[in-house]
C-alpha cells in the first residue's frame, strides 16, 4: 500500500513545479501526507519543501527508523527472491539484485547518520541500569555551604541531563547520587570508603581535559559504574588563573554516567561545566 | 607511562603574553574530548578515540542531507537503465524473479528519496544574532553578602557563556538587585536605563508571571505589546525569558537571537532561578519567626503542603523545627530541599 501511493506522488512535485501548487486536495487515506509544496525561493535558489511527513499515524512508532527496517525486510525478500528463482539466474537478475542489497544496506545506515545532523532530536529514552540501587552519600566534615552546593549540582545534573549516576569529588569532598551498583560485601555506609578507593586507582582527579566516551566505554576500566552505562563524561574543575602557577590547579571532578549512547550533547557539556564553575573554590 | 613521566615538562606559561580571547558563546569542540599526553603521571584510563563518521557528517550537514535522494535517484535510473540494456521489456509485474528483484530495488530507492527529503525539510533555520544596543553595565546591590554576589556573578557567567543570553536583571522584593550586561542607554547621558522595579512588579508581564509561577518565554519580542514594560533592555533584544524567583521576586534574561533560548536552556534557567531564590531568600527575608509558619502549616496541612517554600524551611538555620508532610510520613529538616529529596527522578527533560 506505502509503495503504490509514494509511488504516484512521485510524478506530482515535478509538474507542480512549474507552475505555482494549488492547494493539494486533502488525503483521505493511510499513509497520512502534511501538504507538500515545493516552490524556488528566489532569493536563495534552494528548493523549499515545507511539511513533508512521512507517517503511519501509530502513535509511539518511531518514523525516523522506517527506512531501517525497510532495508532489512526488503535485502530479506531480494535474498528470497534470488534463491527460490534460481532455475536460471541471468545477469541482469544478478546486477539488480547486487543494487539491491547495497541499497539495503545504505538504508539501514541512514538514522545512524541522521542522528549527527543538526536538530536532530535523541530518539531512545534513558532506561534504569538493572540492578542499581538509588543512593545519595556525602562525606562527612563538610561545611553547610559546600553540601548545598553538592546536593544542588547533583540534584540538577540528574533531571536535566539524561544522566543515571553522578559523582563528584570536589576539595576532597565526595558526594555520588544516583543508580549506582554497589558490590554486595558493600553497604551503604561504608560505599564512600569503597568508592575513594576505586577513585583513588584510577587516578581521576590528576585529569587536565574533559573526556567524553558517548559509545560504550572500556568495562573494566569503569567497573563502578553501573551495567548499562553507555556514555561517559568526566569534566575536571579547574583553577580559572592559570597563570598562578605551571599547571592548572586541579581540585577534582564530575563524572556523569548515561545509559543512553551520545547522551550529551554541545550544549549539555557547556552547562556541565557551568556548573562545575560553580563548584570551585572561590579564591 | 614511563615515558609519559620523561615528557613531563608541563604547559609553559610564557609571562607577557596576552590574555587569550573570550571564548565563544558554545566552544565548538570536536566531537572527541582527547585527553592531553602530558600529564603528572595520574590519569591510567583510556582515552576516547576520534569519532570518525560523526566529525564528517556534522561537517558536510548540507551534502548528507542531499546524499540519498542522489543515491535513490542513481539507483533508479540504474535499474531502468539495466532493463533497457539487457533487452527485457520494461513492465511492472511480478511474473518473473527479474521483474520481482527490480521491484524491491525500485522500492528501496524510493524509500531513500524520501529520507532525503524528510531531511532536507527539518533542517533548522539558521538565525543570525543581533548585537544588542546599548551600554555594557555591571550594577549590583551593595549590602549583598560575598556569597551571594559570587553566585551571582557565576550564574551571569553561566548564562552569557552558555545561552544567547546578553542582559540580566534580577528583581526581588520590589528592589533592583542586579543589572549586568547590556542595558539601554538612558536619554541624557551614556548611563545605564537604570530599572524602575516597583513599576516593573506592578506591570502585567510579571503579575502574570509571578501569580503563574511558571517561566514565560516571549521567542521574539517584537511580537509582544508587553516589550512597553521592559525599557531598561536594549531596543533590538530579540528574545526574553521572565523566571520567577519564589513569589518575590523575577529575573529577566534579554537574549541577541530569536527563539535563541532552546528547551534544555529554558530547564536549566528554571533550576539556577530557584537556586537563586533559595539564595536571595536567607538573606534578604524579613518574615517573623518559623513557629507562625509551622502552627499555619500544621493547622491546615493540605493547603499549606502545597505552598510551602524553600525560605519557610530554611529559616530556623540548622537546628531545626521538624515539619511532617501530611501526605508522606516523612521528617523534613530545615535543610535545602535538595538533600532531603532522596530518590530523585532521573530523565532527560
Amino acid at each position: 500500500m506505502i509503495l503504490s501511493t509514494t509511488k504516484s506522488l512521485l510524478l506530482n512535485p515535478l509538474i507542480q513545479l512549474k507552475t505555482p501548487p494549488p492547494p493539494p486536495p486533502p488525503l483521505k487515506f493511510r499513509p497520512k501526507f502534511a501538504s507538500i509544496s515545493a516552490r524556488l525561493d528566489n532569493s536563495e535558489q534552494q528548493l523549499n519543501l515545507s511539511v513533508l511527513r512521512f507517517t503511519l499515524g501509530i502513535p509511539g512508532l518511531d518514523e525516523s527508523y522506517l527506512p531501517r527496517w525497510i532495508g532489512y525486510g526488503f535485502g530479506s525478500l531480494i535474498i528470497l527472491n534470488h534463491l527460490l528463482g534460481s532455475d536460471s539466474v541471468t545477469a541482469a537478475q544478478l546486477r539488480t539484485e547486487t543494487l539491491g542489497i547495497s541499497l539495503a544496506a545504505f538504508s539501514i545506515t541512514l538514522p545512524y547518520l541522521g542522528k549527527f545532523l543538526k536538530g536532530a532530536t535523541p530518539m531512545d529514552q534513558t532506561t534504569l541500569p538493572e540492578g542499581a540501587e538509588q543512593i545519595f552519600v556525602m562525606s562527612q566534615n563538610v561545611s553547610a555551604a559546600q553540601k548545598e552546593g553538592l546536593a544542588w549540582a547533583t540534584y540538577v545534573l540528574l533531571r536535566n541531563t539524561s544522566t543515571t549516576s553522578v559523582l563528584i569529588l570536589a576539595q576532597g569532598a565526595l558526594c555520588i547520587r544516583g543508580y549506582w551498583n554497589l558490590p554486595d560485601g558493600v553497604s551503604k555506609d561504608d560505599a564512600l570508603d569503597w568508592f575513594k578507593n576505586n577513585i583513588e586507582e584510577t587516578g581521576l582527579s590528576d585529569l587536565k581535559d574533559a573526556l567524553y566516551f558517548p559509545q560504550n566505554a572500556d568495562a573494566e576500566f569503569w567497573s563502578i559504574l553501573p551495567q548499562g552505562t553507555r556514555s561517559v563524561l568526566v569534566q575536571p574543575l579547574l583553577d580559572p588563573n592559570p597563570s598562578t602557577n605551571e599547571m592548572g590547579n586541579i581540585e577534582g571532578f564530575v563524572l556523569l554516567a548515561s545509559s543512553m549512547r551520545y547522551a550529551y550533547s554541545e550544549k549539555d557539556r557547556a552547562w556541565i561545566r557551568a556548573v562545575s564553575n560553580k563548584l570551585r573554590s572561590k579564591n | 607511562m614511563v615515558a609519559g613521566r620523561i615528557l613531563h615538562i608541563g604547559i609553559p606559561c610564557i609571562p607577557g603574553r596576552p590574555p587569550p580571547p573570550p571564548p565563544p558563546r558554545v566552544p565548538n569542540f570536536p566531537r572527541f574530548i582527547r585527553a592531553s599526553s602530558v600529564q603528572p603521571g595520574g590519569y591510567k584510563g583510556p582515552k576516547p578515540g576520534r569519532d570518525w563518521i560523526a566529525d564528517w557528517v556534522s561537517k558536510n550537514d548540507d551534502a548528507v542531507r542531499s546524499l540519498p535522494i542522489y543515491v535513490g535517484g542513481a539507483s533508479l535510473l540504474a535499474v531502468l537503465f539495466n532493463r533497457a540494456v539487457s533487452g527485457i521489456a520494461p513492465v511492472a509485474d511480478a511474473s518473473s524473479s527479474q521483474s520481482r528483484s527490480d521491484l524491491l530495488t525500485l522500492g528501496l530507492a524510493v524509500t531513500n528519496v524520501l529520507a532525503g527529503l524528510v531531511w532536507l525539510s527539518i533542517r533548522p533555520k539558521s538565525i543570525i544574532p543581533v548585537e544588542p544596543q546599548g551600554v555594557e553595565c555591571q550594577v549590583i546591590y551593595s549590602h549583598l553578602p560575598e556569597s551571594v554576589v559570587s553566585e551571582i556573578l557565576w550564574a551571569w557567567e553561566s548564562l552569557s557563556t552558555v545561552t544567547c543570553c546578553r542582559s540580566l536583571v534580577i528583581v526581588y522584593d520590589s528592589q533592583c538587585i542586579v543589572q549586568i550586561g547590556v542595558a539601554a542607554k538612558s536619554m541624557n547621558d551614556g548611563e545605564p536605563f537604570a530599572v524602575d522595579a516597583a513599576k516593573l512588579m506592578q506591570g502585567s508581564l510579571c503579575q502574570g508571571v509571578l501569580k503563574s509561577g511558571a517561566q514565560s518565554y516571549l521567542a521574539n519580542l517584537s511580537l509582544y505589546p508587553g516589550r512597553s514594560e521592559l525599557p531598561f533592555l536594549p531596543s533590538n533584544t530579540q528574545a526574553v525569558i521572565l523566571q520567577p524567583l519564589g513569589d518575590r521576586g523575577i529575573a529577566i534574561l534579554g537574549g541577541d537571537t530569536i527563539r535563541g533560548f532552546t528547551t534544555s536552556d529554558q530547564a536549566w534557567i528554571t533550576y539556577i532561578g530557584e537556586k537563586l531564590d533559595a539564595t536571595l531568600a536567607k538573606y534578604m527575608s524579613n518574615i517573623p519567626l518559623m513557629p507562625q509558619t509551622l502552627f499555619k502549616i500544621l493547622r491546615f496541612p493540605r493547603q499549606c503542603f502545597m505552598k510551602l517554600r524553600t525560605e519557610d524551611i530554611q529559616m530556623q538555620g540548622h537546628t531545626c523545627c521538624h515539619l511532617k508532610f501530611p501526605f508522606s510520613n516523612k521528617n523534613i529538616t530545615c535543610n535545602d530541599m535538595f538533600l532531603a529529596v532522596e530518590n530523585v527522578p532521573v530523565g532527560c527533560v
